[in-house]
C-alpha cells in the first residue's frame, strides 16, 4: 500500500512538473497557435492529475467540456489571429515568481496525499479505457490541425 | 502538493497575462487560471467527494461559458477595431 501511495505521489508529481512546463511554455512562445496548443496540453495534463485519483466523471468533463469544446475553440481562435508581435518580458516580475515557486516547492515536498473517497465515482471506473480512446483522438485531430497549418502555409 | 502545482500554474498564468500583448493571449492566461482553479478543488474530494464534484460541474460550465464569451468579444473587437491587441481596447471595450 505504501509502495502505491508513493507511485501515485511520483505519477501527480510527474504530471503536475509537465503541466507546469506546458505553462510556462504556453507563456514563452511567440506563436498565439502552438501557445494555445500548449494550454490545451497542460489542460490534458491537469486532467490526468483527476484521472490518477480515480475521479473518472471529472477527467470526461475538464477533457470533452473544457479541452475538447472551449480548448479547440481557442486554437482555432489562434490559429486565426497568429500575431507574431514582439513581446516585452518584464523580468522584474518573473524573479519573486520563482521565489514563490520555490518556496512552495520547499514547503510542500514533505508533505503527503491525502486520500480521496473513490465511494462515489466508481461507477465510471469501466469507462476509462474510452477516455483514453477519446483523448488520443483529441492528440490526434491536434496533429493533423498542425500538419493542415503547415501546408497551407498559415 | 496538488495546492503547490495549482498555484505555479496559477503563477505562470499571471504572468502570461502581465506580458500578453493581444487578447488572444489574455484568452489562454485565463483558460490556465481556470485548470489552476480545478487542480485547487482536488483536495475538497477528501472531505466530501459530491459536493466537490458539484462545485466542479459548476466551476467548469461556468468558465467555459464565461470563455466562450470572451472569444466572441475578441471576434467583435476585431471587427469593430480591426485588430485584437491590448492597445486597440482602450477604455474597456465601452463602444464593443
Amino acid at each position: 500500500m505504501a509502495i502505491l501511495m508513493d507511485l501515485q505521489s511520483l505519477l501527480i508529481s510527474l504530471l503536475g512538473i509537465f503541466a507546469i512546463a506546458c505553462a510556462v511554455g504556453s507563456w514563452l512562445t511567440r506563436d498565439n497557435f502552438y501557445s494555445a496548443l500548449y494550454m490545451s496540453v497542460a489542460m490534458l495534463f491537469v486532467a490526468g492529475i483527476y484521472a490518477s485519483f480515480n475521479l473518472q466523471p471529472a477527467v470526461v468533463l475538464i477533457t470533452l467540456v473544457f479541452v475538447g469544446a472551449v480548448g479547440i475553440v481557442t486554437i482555432a481562435v489562434a490559429a486565426t489571429y497568429r500575431a507574431r508581435i514582439p513581446r516585452k518580458m518584464n523580468l522584474i516580475w518573473t524573479l519573486p515568481a520563482l521565489v514563490i515557486i520555490a518556496v512552495l516547492g520547499y514547503v510542500y515536498s514533505e508533505k503527503s496525499i491525502s486520500e480521496v473517497n473513490y465511494a462515489v465515482m466508481d461507477f465510471v471506473g469501466e469507462y476509462f479505457l474510452a477516455i483514453i480512446f477519446l483523448i488520443c483522438m483529441m492528440v490526434l485531430v491536434m496533429l493533423s490541425a498542425i500538419r493542415i497549418l503547415r501546408r497551407v502555409g498559415l | 502538493m496538488i495546492v503547490a502545482i495549482a498555484i505555479c500554474l496559477l503563477i505562470v498564468a499571471y504572468l502570461m497575462a502581465i506580458s500578453a500583448r493581444d487578447l488572444v493571449r489574455l484568452l489562454i492566461s485565463l483558460e490556465l487560471m481556470f485548470s489552476a482553479v480545478f487542480l485547487a478543488i482536488i483536495p475538497l474530494f477528501s472531505i466530501s467527494p459530491s459536493m466537490a464534484f458539484t462545485i466542479l460541474v459548476v466551476a467548469i460550465f461556468t468558465s467555459s461559458a464565461e470563455l466562450l464569451v470572451l472569444i466572441t468579444a475578441i471576434v467583435i473587437t476585431d471587427k469593430l477595431r480591426k485588430g485584437v491587441e491590448i492597445e486597440k481596447v482602450s477604455v474597456g471595450g465601452d463602444t464593443v
